[in-house]
């Protein structure tokens, strides 16, 4: 027997229709026909010799791009799917946010449901009850929860589902892609509950596109990609892997315009490397077609994700290429790899759509984590003097 | 930092194949670990509907008190049934209640996996506990539907007889059956949703299929044996009025062939269930 809270997975395999449809009658009289004719319908595998083990209180973040086969392990761990070959034992309860607004019933209150949920999660009436105010408080449904659940809005439904899976004392919590719904502070206080949640011994199997909060959540990573494990072990390390092969796959798109951008680069004082807090340089190269006036913007963005920071600087364009540059007297971007966005507008006229241009590293120092983790990194390094002395 | 893996083979080796086994304790303990569940399951059904509908309950007594006085115009005059000497509306009532479980059972059942898959996509449990659930609930509503019965025999002035002692063997075939088809319903909609379209249908045929308006006398003698293993509510219901209304014991014969093909129907039904429940949230 496994301790609870653990996960041992091995050598799952998954497959699915190649072609989904329901198993309706019309589907199996086709099925019937094609199998006379000889011909062999195809599977698509979702899942190919995946290993995952997680041990009691470990925070394991799930990465991947999409069908890469994420929900389909996080379902099998919930045992609501099953392999189509391989080992899993899950021991200790288990309480899944997979899908948001999911098995809760809209003609029930928020109470009747909570303790629906609790029972599907194993619990007692009386067990439900022991924690019911604590559920009511973090939702923040406390005037709403005698209310029939037809009447929340789908950011209160949420709060709901996200309460009772997380105070409900599951060894093992699995969260799928959650935090897209629900407002920035309730993000947040999802966040910090989560940790809590580690902090008290829970495991945590977190799957997210959010990749500063998988940073900020959890200690290992795995990298999903086309049903397979690209890689497990510390999740700064699959991280970085992770955001190199994406960037390998939308590099750099050379965009159709008015204006051309033939040449864009980042560079440092010395023309090559670019340091955090030292003087960075932006150079570009535009081939304009005739006289326009516009504006030139910059971006640079983590990742392909949004913009840190966003530069504008109103020019009038000649025709034939101009050379343009952009002078950045102390980068304040830590450690890491960064994309360069480009555009040039004029009013509502995208000459040059906004795109990332060009990608550059960093050297500096790492950013200091927040205490005990509970909030993301934060995306840029201020240069800091500190003292102290006796007041 | 770990390793990469690299491409393998492009099937899983034979001996990983996942196999269900159903072991039948292992089910039991599951399911006695999920009562609560069930419990509350079947809970939410009724204050759903309690919320919904503006008679509530009171639907539960409406539907075969509504049969009962439809069957005693038609039938009872028109076809003049041998009712034994009971009174034709309690003849027809002790019919329609054992019907009317049974078909709100598995109407109600087979709908219970398909209707609530949004939950069985997020969470773990035995999943017959709905098809349960749902029974559970035409159970309670037969027990309100009893409380007319009482109504019933004071109305005619007729008593049930002692030989009503007898009832709760009836009760356990008839839990038997419906437990059985209540399950292969459930599971077979889920998987063919023309069924969905279809039952209703087939429940409808199944109200004249059996002794229900009629007695079972009907049938041809030679044929009631293969009768009662086709469908065992027939022997129930002839149980029923021969003990509650007629004072004689059910005929053990007829009884026992419906009770061995229930107690088949519900193991195999059960063994099915569990098998074919694994793919459910593929089919989803």
């Amino acid at each position: 027997m496994l301790p609870e809270g653990s996960i041992a997975a091995s050598h799952l395999w998954k497959r699915f229709r190649a072609d989904k449809r329901h198993r309706v009658l019309r589907e199996q009289v086709a099925k019937v026909s094609d199998r006379l004719r000889g011909r062999r319908r195809g599977w698509r595998w979702a899942l190919r010799d995946v290993d995952l083990h997680v041990e009691p209180g470990e925070a394991v973040g799930l990465m991947g791009p999409n069908g890469s086969g994420k929900s389909t392990l996080l379902k099998i761990l919930t045992r609501v799917m099953y392999p189509y070959a391989g080992r899993l034992e899950v021991s200790g309860r288990v309480g899944a946010l997979i899908e948001v607004r999911a098995g809760i019933h809209p003609q029930l209150t928020g109470r009747e449901n909570a303790f629906l949920y609790g029972s599907l999660l194993g619990l007692n009436r009386r067990q439900v009850q022991q924690r019911f105010d604590e559920i009511v408080a973090f939702a923040q449904l406390e005037d709403a929860i005698d209310r029939q659940t037809k009447f929340y809005s789908s950011g209160m439904q949420m709060r709901l589902g996200f309460s009772v899976a997380a105070f409900l004392e599951p060894d093992i919590l699995l969260v799928d892609e959650i935090l897209a719904v629900g407002d920035s502070s309730f993000q947040q206080r999802c966040l910090e509950r989560m940790s809590a949640a580690l902090a008290e011994g829970v495991s945590l199997v977190f799957v997210s596109h959010d990749l500063a909060a998988i940073e900020a959540v959890t200690t290992r990573g795995v990298l999903l990609d086309q049903g397979r494990v690209r890689m497990d072990g510390p999740v700064r390390d699959v991280l970085n892997h992770y955001r190199q092969s994406v960037e390998e796959v939308a590099e750099l798109q050379t965009v159709e315009s008015v204006v051309k951008l033939v040449d864009a680069l980042v560079a440092g004082s010395d023309g090559r490397t670019v340091r955090t807090q030292e003087e960075a340089l932006i150079s570009l190269t535009l081939d304009s077609p005739g006289q326009h006036a516009g504006s030139i913007c910059l971006g640079l963005s983590e990742g392909t994700a949004t913009p840190i920071v966003l530069l504008r600087f109103d020019a009038n364009l000649p025709p034939g290429p101009t050379e343009v540059r952009c002078r950045l007297p102390r980068l304040p971007l830590p450690r890491g790899r960064y994309y360069l966005w480009v555009a040039f507008v004029r009013r509502r006229a995208e000459l040059l759509p906004w795109h990332p241009a060009a990608h550059f590293d960093v050297i500096g120092p790492d950013l200091d984590s927040a205490p005990l983790g509970i909030m993301r990194l934060s995306p840029v390094h201020v240069d800091a003097h500190w003292e102290l002395g006796r007041s | 930092m770990a390793g990469v893996v690299d491409e393998q083979a492009d099937a899983p080796p034979e001996d990983l194949l996942f196999r269900r086994r159903v072991q039948p304790l292992a089910v039991l303990k599951e399911l006695w670990q999920a009562r609560e569940l069930a419990r509350t399951l079947a809970e939410r059904e009724l204050r759903a509907r309690y919320k919904q509908t503006f008679l509530g309950f009171a639907w539960a007594v409406i539907t075969p008190v509504m049969l009962m006085i439809v069957f005693t115009l038609f039938f009872d005059k028109v076809a003049n049934i041998d009712t034994g000497g009971a009174p034709y509306p309690l003849f027809s009532y002790v019919g329609l209640l054992p019907w009317t479980f049974f078909s709100s059972s598995v109407s109600s059942a087979s709908q219970s996996l398909v209707s609530n898959m949004s939950l069985l996509n997020k969470v773990y449990c035995p999943r017959e506990v709905f098809p349960m659930g749902s029974i559970l609930v035409a159970g309670l509503d037969t027990v309100i539907a009893t409380g007319v019965l009482g109504l019933l025999f004071a109305v005619t002035q007729y008593a049930p007889r002692i030989t009503s002692v007898y009832v709760p063997i009836l009760l356990a075939v008839q839990l038997c059956f419906t437990l059985g088809v209540a399950l292969l319903a459930a599971i077979a909609t889920v998987y063919i949703r023309d069924l969905r379209q279809s039952l209703p249908m087939f429940l409808q045929l199944g109200l004249f299929a059996t002794p229900v308006a009629f007695g079972l006398e009907e049938i041809p003698a030679s044929l009631r044996p293969l009768y009662a293993v086709l469908n065992p509510l027939g022997p129930v219901i002839d149980g029923y009025r021969d003990t509650v209304l007629l004072g004689q014991a059910p005929d053990w014969g007829l009884l026992g062939l419906g009770a061995a093909s229930s107690l088949v129907l519900l193991l195999g039904g059960y063994t099915l269930f569990k098998r074919l429940e694994t793919g459910i949230a593929d089919v989803a």
